[in-house]
């Protein structure tokens, strides 16, 4: 390698002081004279029609605005694939935590206060929880056609053929967990109207650019009227890429000309950002007497929950991922997302790449154990190198250290 | 009874949003009339250390330290679009617009300074510490602000990763690139009695291309191995009928310090020739191979295989009294 200054030095982290000193700002620290205080008003019910009024909520003292959907004045929908998500909920809510209302008050004590008088009339409408049962004809619909949001398909050689070849044949299913990115700082976010109308918004996000999009196209501006600031990030691990809070900050900032602030609680911020998806696996891997892996079929589902988010970007990288980092030449994958009435599934370190090692690499020790070779002798002998072809046909013409990583713990655990 | 185990994990990352979806990152690079260096570019902070990546990246090329330069990536009315802060893409993508950027702006100085100097050629020129010199006579020196006239100079560069869209019938295709690979070994301790299952060593084998920044790279594997850690016996939303049941910190349990082991780790370098100095993205892949590897050691510690995560105790605890059940 070229010998080289700055690159490969342990430098401290140029980011490390203010926040050891606590003198980094987050979205929290900042505060603007007279903003007012915003608190979301979130469904209650998995999947209903609803009705909203805000008459009594809007009596209490101290309440300046509230937001419903007819007060969106520009698209009412956001996404980062389809613009499946409402701003505000307009005529059904699909899970627990849909923003349905959005309250602007003098205080946050009197937002929170006037959110519980916001009625919300709810005629309930059948729920789906379980991703296999939502994919059959007969299930609750959760948008406009079927629930199958997304089907990624790879055929490799010829399975069928090739299971006839194989010494030891492993079929399991395996589950992985819906879990949280559970990151320090919950959403939070200021936003004002500064003195060339600009609509600003200082929340912080993974990806500002894409942020002024979609808050512009929820207000119905131009994006160079809308910045997004982004202070100091308090963890994102793929949480902080769905819109939140930012366009109902925005929202009420360009209507009311006022700054607005707002904080989301630990309990709301289990509600307000996507989830990693759950998948349910079925995976069926062939080898030889030597341990070569000869064939791999897998379907796997992905519970996206209410909202598509990532869910085609993540299932598309849990079936390209599906065979592990081994060579086989008959691959037969079926990586499916869809929509239930769970909390909603997106990015999370990771993305679909977690899920999957669950169930091959388990899958790579019982093939061993059946043929009595070790699980280290097992990954040498498939594991990819220079030249191989990954499940998608795709050449690793170069920097495919896996050898390597094996034979270091192999060296260093056993 | 308490007893041990071992297991491994190898997988495999592709970084970038893939599947032939152009994945652009962009970045300038501008020198004010008092020399100072600033770059912008929007890519985002999230604590992985993009910050620092990109000013050693810029630094190197400019022979400047990473406090040397003034990084602005917080605005969108002051800087391009970079792309989002995932798919572990920052430090592939950004990174090499950031290099572009940099080695155009370094072409762009010794050129001024080849002229500044009466020289024949920009040969021989060598830049740091905002100044560029001739190697061969070192007093033939010329500083960045005395290069800089009216106008501070600026340059734009951008980046477009490659992939190629996956065919619909077959799955065939490149749908991403590079690919980032590890191993990670762990050995358990099962205590039969009550459930627990507790990580007691672990070493993480990780290709990085090139590190970047080794200090930042063990951060990151810590990072990844506690959230894989977290995934595998801990986290677990209690998610029933669409209503989250462990929804605060006293019910949703995630791993804190004291669930942490001093990790032995292990960078392996071999650089991607695609790649800024041939360094990959790593924030994703460091969890990848953790969860796995923990199954597979708890298997060998008590011979139970799980289907199903997380192997909270209770479920740890029902598999042994069902394993001893079917033993009889």
């Amino acid at each position: 390698m070229e010998p080289l200054k700055i690159v490969g030095n342990r430098e401290i982290r140029v980011d490390g002081m203010a926040k050891v000193t606590g003198k980094a700002i987050y979205p929290q620290d900042i505060f603007l004279e007279n903003a007012l205080y915003g608190y979301t008003v979130r469904s209650t019910k998995v999947h209903a029609k609803i009705e909203v009024d805000i008459k009594k909520a809007e009596e209490i003292e101290g309440v300046v605005k509230i937001l419903t959907h007819k007060d969106v004045t520009g698209m009412n929908a956001h996404g980062v694939l389809f613009k499946d998500q409402e701003v505000f909920c307009s005529q059904k809510v699909r899970r627990i935590g849909d923003p349905i209302a959005f309250v602007i008050a003098k205080s946050q004590k009197v937002a929170k206060e006037a959110s519980k008088m916001v009625e919300i009339k709810y005629t309930e409408l059948p729920a789906v929880f379980d991703p296999v049962e939502a994919m059959k004809e007969d299930a609750p619909i959760i948008h406009d056609t079927t629930n199958i949001r997304y089907y990624y398909k790879c055929r490799k050689g010829n399975v069928e053929e090739a299971f006839k070849k194989c010494d030891v044949i492993v079929e399991r299913e395996y589950k992985t967990s819906m879990v949280e990115h559970a990151f320090l700082q919950t959403e939070s976010g200021v936003s004002y109207v500064d003195k060339e109308g600009v609509i600003n918004v200082c929340a912080a996000t993974q990806y500002p650019h894409f942020d002024q999009l979609e808050v512009a196209e929820g207000l119905g501006v131009n994006k160079e009227q809308v910045r997004i600031i982004n202070p100091a990030v308090g963890g994102a691990f793929g949480g902080r890429e769905d819109i939140t809070l930012q366009i109902h900050l925005a929202l009420g900032a360009y209507l009311l000309k006022k700054p607005i602030r707002m904080t989301y609680s630990r309990e709301e911020s289990f509600y307000a950002h996507a989830k990693r998806h759950p998948i349910v696996m079925k995976y069926k891997t062939g080898a030889d007497k030597n341990g070569k892996l000869i064939a791999m079929e897998a379907t796997l589902i992905g519970d996206t929950g209410a909202y598509a988010s990532w869910a085609i970007n993540v299932m598309r990288k849990a079936g390209v991922h599906a065979t592990g980092p081994y060579e086989i030449q008959n691959v037969a994958i079926d990586s499916y997302s869809v929509y239930t009435n769970n909390p909603y599934c997106g990015a999370m370190r990771g993305f679909g790449a977690t899920q999957v090692p669950v169930a091959s690499e388990q899958q790579m020790d019982i093939i061993a154990e059946k043929l009595g070779i070790s699980p280290i002798e097992i990954r040498l002998r498939n594991c990819f190198k220079v030249g191989s072809k990954t499940a998608t046909g795709q050449l690793l013409n170069e920097s495919v250290p896996l050898k390597k990583c094996i034979e270091e713990v192999q060296n260093k655990l056993f | 009874m308490k007893k041990r185990g071992k297991g491994i994990g190898a997988t495999f990352y592709g970084t970038g949003y893939g599947n032939g979806f152009p994945d652009v990152s962009k970045a300038v690079v501008e020198i004010d009339k008092d020399g100072k260096v600033s770059i912008y570019s929007c890519a985002t902070e999230v604590g992985q250390g993009a910050k620092t990546i990109m000013m050693q990246i810029a630094g190197e090329v400019l022979g400047l330290g990473v406090n040397d330069i003034n990084f602005i990536s917080e605005d969108t009315s002051l800087t391009q679009d970079s792309g989002t802060a995932a798919a572990s893409r920052q430090t592939y993508n950004t990174g090499n617009a950031i290099k572009l950027a940099a080695e155009s702006m370094k072409n762009k100085l010794l050129n001024l300074a080849k002229d500044y100097l009466k020289l024949n050629a920009t040969l021989g020129l060598e830049m740091e510490d905002h100044k560029i010199y001739l190697k061969m006579e070192p007093e033939k020196c010329v500083y960045f602000n005395q290069l800089v006239e009216k106008e501070n100079i600026k340059v734009s560069e951008s980046f477009t990763a490659q992939s190629t869209q996956m065919d619909e019938e077959t799955g065939q295709g490149s749908p991403y690139w590079p690919y980032t690979f590890n191993c990670y070994g762990v050995e358990v301790e099962v205590d039969t009695e009550t459930g627990i299952v507790e990580v007691i060593k672990g070493v993480c084998a990780q290709d990085v291309g090139r590190a970047i920044n080794p200090e930042l790279v063990e951060g990151q594997i810590d990072g990844g191995f506690a959230m894989g850690l977290g995934y595998a016996i801990m986290e677990d939303l209690n998610c029933v009928n669409g209503k989250i049941h462990n929804n605060k910190f006293s019910k949703y349990l995630i791993p804190t310090a004291l669930d942490m082991i001093d990790l032995q780790k292990i960078i392996v370098e071999d650089p991607e020739s695609t790649a800024p100095f041939g360094a990959k993205g790593i924030g994703e892949p460091v969890m990848t191979a953790v969860t796995p590897a923990i199954l597979n050691a708890v298997y060998d510690a008590i011979g139970v295989r799980f289907y199903e995560i997380p192997i909270t105790p209770d479920k740890v605890l029902k598999a042994i009294n069902d394993s001893l059940r079917e033993g009889e």
